[in-house]
């Protein structure tokens, strides 16, 4: 049995190191020997043991006593503190894989993959007023989603795209999002959240373009998400860039300033505030939130299914 | 005195650093050192005149033929055998064991007579033989003290065809009267058999002082290269014996149905032999044969005894064998009940690149029979120092505080 954890531990510490691939190879012909009913030319455990005891002893002799006293006891708890770190790191890896942290979903804790937290960063909300709620929180329960911008394509699975033009973290998602829009069927609803005072216009730009011109809000969308950002931003651009579309100017300016509309954003915004959302980018895909900007491999597992727990 | 600078200024390997420490070398039992020249004489015989002995008629044949001659000679002169061809090259002790368990002409219920302390390479053959022709194997005990019953002995020899014994035991280092033991077999119509393994670097041996009928050592323990023993037998002796190898360089002439050996000894000296080797093995011999065997003695005796001392003072080691190092010549082997001897050399060579073996020795009938799981044994030699002893035992000491 030694023999055998033994393999098994100095084959993962062998990927590491040299030394332990030598001994992970002198443990492999011990477990050989047992199975051939030989026995080890030296007593495997022994020389572990003596390996340890030997480096301890000339720090502390009485430490050294310990550790040969209850040699037995102590290989069993490092063996299980080391199952346990393996596994631990292993979902890690699997939660960095299909979360973007190794935490798991929107946790921010340190992260060896992501080290600087890039995967769960968002532009705060604190500005207009939104508390910061935790991430269990964050939900689409009695929100009515009717009321944004959506591509309905009849699938079971939805996307819910929460973000802002003048948001970094947003603009930085927006790729992932577009291509998980080209290679994946699935509605799509974007709701524009405004952390930021200074892009809170476009949102009734939007809503009027959407109203009259569905179809083509959708590229506008797209030129909002991708144009230089001061130039967006700067409302003396807006009506040369509603001309890239074809659209009625004097109609969709006229929408924008009207008090309807400014009803209809002030409404959806609650909506979007009934989510206790805490920043932006936060995507819903099939009503479970991703906060911050994550990899497309992250998306297209919450979509393929591929997350078991 | 042994002039022990001079003599370490001969052995390349102890001033080998590993880890910025010396290695201390305390097995010698198994593997001596070996002197420089042992290793210039292999290498020039592979860099300089590399060719084959007895069968190539060109010069370098010829020089080859002559060193294995003159070491043939200089082992026969080491062990004063009567001619040099009562000395057969070998592999090792074991194969020369071997050699005389297949060539001796045994028949069922030939009883061979064994101490309880004898390597598995004198044991196994017998037990072999046992299985395969029904000789009937009976085994000496020897007293812990390593004192020898001779009158035990001799109450047990009647009958015996072949008395196989170690002369000096690589459990304990105890040594057997080898002398009254031959006279009393000799007395009883036995022959005797004296593995030599562990005798030939500690103490003059004389065949024909001792009248021993055969007897064998390897060239590994005698500051030789590995690969080489031998195996000597009075000339008579050898005659009546079958030989167990046969091939190349053991016959005369042959033909489709006929063959005829050479003689003794090329005809136990079956294919190429390891030339290289056996002229090292003649260094070895030249070198061993200018010490004094008394101040070898001497000297490792002083070592053995403050080992022993030192090790006394802790009653939780036990030392195989005789607490007197008197009678244990070279060796001290000791184990403490219930730990693994192996845990302790594995800290040794950790904590000061000490090298001591760990183990059953080869001797397993030994330990299983008393119980006992395994040792842990310091063997000496002339190259090693007192300072050597006192790290040792200062390691030593460190580990029993922890034991």
């Amino acid at each position: 049995m030694p023999c055998i954890i033994a393999l098994i531990i100095f084959s993962i510490l062998g990927i590491f190191s040299a030394s332990h691939r030598a001994l992970a190879k002198e443990a492999f012909s011990c477990v050989l020997n047992r199975v051939t009913f030989r026995p080890c030319n030296i007593g495997f455990k022994e020389k572990i043991k003596g390996k340890v005891l030997s480096n301890l002893i000339n720090r502390s002799v009485f430490l050294t006593r310990v550790v040969n006293k209850h040699y037995e006891i102590l290989s069993w708890i490092f063996f299980i503190l080391m199952v346990g770190s393996t596994v631990w790191v292993f979902n890690g890896m699997y939660n960095y894989y299909v979360y973007g942290s190794c935490n798991g979903l929107n946790e921010s804790g340190f992260c060896a993959f992501d080290p600087s937290g890039e995967n769960n960063k968002t532009s705060d909300g604190e500005e207009c007023g939104i508390n910061r709620p935790s991430p269990e929180n964050v939900t689409l329960t009695d929100v009515d989603l009717s009321i944004f911008p959506k591509i309905d394509t009849s699938s079971k699975d939805e996307v819910v795209f929460v973000g802002c033009y003048g948001c970094k973290y947003t603009r930085e998602v927006y790729p992932e999002i577009s291509k998980l829009l080209e290679k994946k069927k699935f509605n799509y609803i974007f709701a524009h959240f405004p952390v930021k005072k200074d892009s809170e216009f476009l949102s009734n730009i939007g809503y009027c373009v959407y109203k009259d011109y569905e179809e083509d809000f959708w590229k506008l969308n797209d030129y909002l998400f991708t144009a230089p950002l001061d130039y967006i931003l700067n409302k003396n651009n807006t009506i040369e860039i509603l001309e890239k579309f074809d659209f009625d100017i004097q109609k969709v300016m006229l929408c924008s300033e009207d008090n309807d509309t400014k009803t209809f954003v002030e409404r959806q915004r609650g909506e979007i505030e009934k989510m206790n959302i805490y920043g932006t980018p936060t995507i819903f895909i099939n009503k479970k939130p991703f906060i911050g900007p994550k990899p497309y491999r992250v998306y297209k597992s919450a979509i393929n299914k591929f997350i078991f727990f | 005195m042994i002039n022990i600078d001079k003599i370490r200024a001969d052995f390349k390997m102890l001033d080998i650093q590993e880890d910025g420490k010396s290695n201390l070398y305390f097995d010698s039992a198994c593997m001596s050192l070996r002197p420089n020249s042992v290793l210039e004489a292999m290498n020039d015989y592979y860099t300089k005149y590399n060719a084959c002995a007895g069968r190539s008629a060109h010069k370098l044949g010829d020089k080859v033929t002559k060193k294995i001659k003159e070491t043939r000679g200089l082992v026969a002169k080491f062990i004063n055998a009567n001619t040099e061809e009562e000395i057969i090259f070998t592999k090792n002790t074991t194969e020369s064991i071997n050699l005389l368990a297949n060539s001796f002409i045994f028949k069922k219920d030939d009883v061979v007579l064994l101490s309880d302390k004898e390597h598995n390479s004198n044991l196994i053959p017998w037990l072999l033989l046992r299985d395969r022709i029904g000789i009937k194997v009976n085994i000496f005990s020897t007293k812990d003290d390593g004192d020898f019953d001779l009158e035990e002995f001799e109450r047990m020899t009647k009958g015996i065809k072949l008395v196989c014994f170690a002369y000096t035991s690589n459990l304990d280092g105890t040594s057997v009267p080898a002398k009254d033991i031959i006279k009393i077999s000799h007395k009883n119509n036995a022959l005797v058999f004296l593995d030599c393994a562990q005798t030939v670097s500690h103490r003059k041996i004389d065949v024909q002082d001792l009248d021993v009928d055969f007897l064998a050592f390897s060239g590994h323990k005698v500051l030789g290269p590995t690969g080489t023993g031998i195996f000597y037998g009075k000339y008579k002796l050898l005659e009546n014996l079958k030989p167990f190898i046969v091939g190349g360089n053991t016959v005369l002439y042959s033909t489709y149905t006929d063959y005829k050996f050479l003689p003794i000894p090329e005809r136990f000296e079956a294919g190429l032999l390891d030339y290289a080797g056996i002229i090292g093995l003649g260094e070895a011999i030249k070198y061993i044969s200018n010490l004094s065997f008394e101040e070898i003695n001497s000297h490792e005796l002083m070592l053995n005894s403050y080992i022993t001392e030192e090790l006394s003072k802790f009653p939780q080691i036990k030392i195989i064998g005789s607490y007197d190092p008197k009678k244990r010549g070279s060796i001290i082997n000791f184990y403490i009940e219930n730990k693994d001897m192996h845990q302790i050399a594995t800290m040794l060579d950790n904590m000061a690149n000490i090298a001591i073996r760990s183990g059953q020795h080869c001797v397993h009938s030994y330990f299983n029979n008393r119980n006992i799981k395994n040792g842990a044994r310091i063997s000496l030699s002339f190259y090693n120092t007192k300072e050597e002893v006192e790290k040792l035992v200062d390691n030593l000491k460190k580990i029993m505080k922890i034991i």
